[in-house]
């Protein structure tokens, strides 16, 4: 029993730090586009199937982590450019941009990779002594990575002259571009660094989940829940709270199935955006 | 009467004679199977005039109206297969299903407003889904319930029920016309007045005694009561009910389609809902990867239609009117009064 609850709590630790990355990239383009982002789930998606391609035209795993998130980027940026520059500022339009955004992404990859889901083998596999349970080395690799990821996108963020640029275009757009702080490249490189960051998540969760061009409608609510609960445009707090929910369902998913667990989450999540619809966690919002 | 109002009213006569004609002119002119395509279209149309009716006339964007429409599916659904109804108290049970709902879930939902009105109801929407998907034995899961016609009207010897095509046409025409003409009174009605205010600007619509919480719950439960009808007739239809209809995607769909015929105009979302579902069965019957078409027509129509495909027609007849005087038309045109 303890073994179990231990077992699901940490999937459930591993599985939010792998969310974080995504729900990251899904608030810092609401935070600075004002896009709601209906496509991010299919960004996730289109990691696992890159990675997949990169595992079988090269036979090499650890390409997917270069190749995931730099085509992802390149495919952010053109979307940004083709489909929601004209339509910026308007949120309600980018709803329904990026729901055709999110057919033709699942459309292209069920042409591309076909209709069923697959596996990939994780590159390391094995299990080490954790807490007095056999744990999956893999899977504690991935957490690794995805905090990597996170500590590098928030020194990016705080330490780089483009990231205090993407702060400042957040915090008061006019004032920034009357600054002189070229605003369009900035619109650009974010949604660029959304989908970068949603495939890599993609990349990382590949062998741990399955392939599918469906794969990222499970995830968005997830994302838009850790987005809201940790306070938009809370970055820490996006992370903390996808985390914290993704620990919360794999604990309760040792007492009940996984769909109760879903269902007490959302529950929560209810509760939280009436109590405190501010989010979780107190600080600067915005 | 201003030319555009004529041209409108003209376009809707055609539209109304068209309605009634469907099922004999469409089998005649194109396929039976088209009579069938139709009908599912006022059903989906009635889904979308719901999200619009919230969004379009009270600026509250609803991510969950698959809900509703789930609680009237599943009203009727449950009501025929277990509790064994006939039909007009099983369309009931679905309705009041629906709007119990609403007012339920409405209650603490408008309290929110935009961005945290959208998540709620995606929230709430998910936690009925889950629930409808574990509750298998009353829900029949993702596979649905299937369930028999029972009769709409019986006199006598004479029985009319949906087993009857073009019946089942008309009676879905009737109700789905009739929702739209109650839309159309509300909002013309002062309460109608008081949802475009509260959606242009709420804190000056409270300031002139608009209450905004009331009159916002007013609308959701409309809302709600217009998704349980479309649902409840959508598994009349089907003679099935499903968790699959509550799932979030399907309140999206609601939600594009409203946006792409031209939220706030009643009948933007009949527009929007009609080019979607067209293009879907035209496609899939050559292609099969028809949703890429879905795709890239949506994002073209918010890019270069912003208001809607209704605003795209307004804006052109506005600007023929516009036109006429400045360039005199030919003779033959002027004899016109």
């Amino acid at each position: 029993m303890m073994d179990t609850l231990l077992l699901l709590a940490l999937n459930g630790l591993i599985w939010g730090l792998i969310i974080a990355l995504i729900a990251l990239g899904l608030s810092i383009i609401f935070g600075l586009l004002d896009v709601i982002n209906i496509a991010h789930g299919d960004f996730f998606m289109v990691g696992t199937v890159l990675a997949w391609f990169t595992l079988e035209a090269t036979g090499n795993f650890w390409l997917g982590f270069i190749v995931a998130p730099l085509i992802g980027f390149v495919l952010g940026a053109l979307i940004q450019r083709i489909v929601i520059q004209p339509i910026r500022g308007v949120a309600a339009l980018s709803i329904v941009a990026t729901f055709g955004l999110s057919l033709i992404l699942q459309e292209s990859v069920r042409i591309a990779f076909g209709p069923v889901p697959r596996r990939i083998l994780p590159p390391i596999t094995g299990t080490i002594p954790l807490f007095g349970i056999e744990y999956d080395i893999y899977r504690i690799f991935a957490a690794v990575l995805s905090v990597a990821a996170l500590v590098a996108f928030f020194l990016f963020l705080q330490h780089t002259k483009v990231g205090t640029w993407m702060r400042a275009v957040r915090h008061d757009r006019d004032t920034a571009i009357a600054m002189g702080i070229p605003a369009q490249r900035i619109y650009i490189l974010t949604f660029g660094i959304g989908f970068a960051l949603a495939a890599f998540g993609g990349a990382v969760a590949a062998p741990i989940t399955t392939v599918d061009f469906r794969g990222g409608v499970d995830i968005l609510p997830v994302c838009f829940m850790a987005v809201i609960i940790g306070g938009l445009g809370n970055l820490p707090g996006t992370a903390a709270a996808a985390v914290l929910l993704a620990f919360f369902e794999g604990i309760i998913q040792s007492v009940a199935d996984p769909t109760i667990a879903r269902i007490a989450s959302l529950v929560l999540m209810s509760g939280v955006l009436l109590l405190r619809p501010q989010g979780l966690f107190k600080g600067h919002v915005r | 009467m201003s030319g555009r109002v004529a041209i409108e009213r003209l376009v809707f006569v055609l539209f109304a004679a068209f309605m009634l004609s469907v099922p004999w002119s469409v089998p005649a002119l194109v396929s039976p199977f088209w009579v069938s395509v139709i009908t599912e279209i006022l059903i989906w149309s009635l889904f979308a005039a719901s999200v619009n009716l919230l969004f379009g006339y009270v600026g509250l964007l609803s991510f969950g109206q698959a809900l509703y429409f789930g609680f009237g599916m599943y009203g009727v659904g449950i009501g025929i297969d277990q509790l064994h109804l006939s039909f007009w108290p099983a369309f009931g049970l679905g309705i009041a299903a629906a709007v119990a709902m609403a007012l339920v879930s409405g209650i603490f939902a408008v309290r929110l407003t935009w961005h945290y009105f959208a998540i709620i109801t995606v929230v709430f929407s998910l936690i009925f889904y889950f629930l409808a998907v574990r509750m298998k034995p009353l829900t029949g899961g993702d596979d649905g319930i299937n369930f028999s016609m029972p009769p709409t009207f019986t006199f006598g010897k004479s029985v009319w029920s949906f087993t009857d095509a073009t019946f089942q046409y008309f009676f879905i025409l009737a109700t789905v016309a009739l929702c739209f003409y109650l839309m159309h009174r509300v909002i013309r009605s002062p309460l109608g007045k008081a949802f475009v205010a509260i959606r242009d600007n709420d804190i000056r619509a409270s300031l002139i005694g608009v209450n905004v919480y009331q009159t916002r719950l007013v609308a959701f439960v409309m809302a709600g009561f217009l998704a349980g009808v479309a649902g409840a007739l959508f598994a009349f239809f089907g003679r099935y009910a499903s968790a699959t209809y509550m799932f979030y995607q399907v309140s999206g769909e609601g939600v594009v389609w409203a946006i792409v015929g031209g939220a706030g105009t009643l009948f933007g979302p009949v527009i929007g809902t009609t080019l979607f579902i067209v293009i879907r069965e035209v496609v899939s019957t050559h292609w099969e990867h028809h949703s890429l078409i879905v795709g890239v027509m949506a994002i073209l129509v918010v890019i270069l239609a912003p208001k809607g495909l209704v605003g795209l027609w307004r804006a052109a007849l506005s600007q023929f009117e516009r036109d006429e005087p400045a360039a005199p038309p030919p003779q033959a045109l002027r004899a016109e009064p």
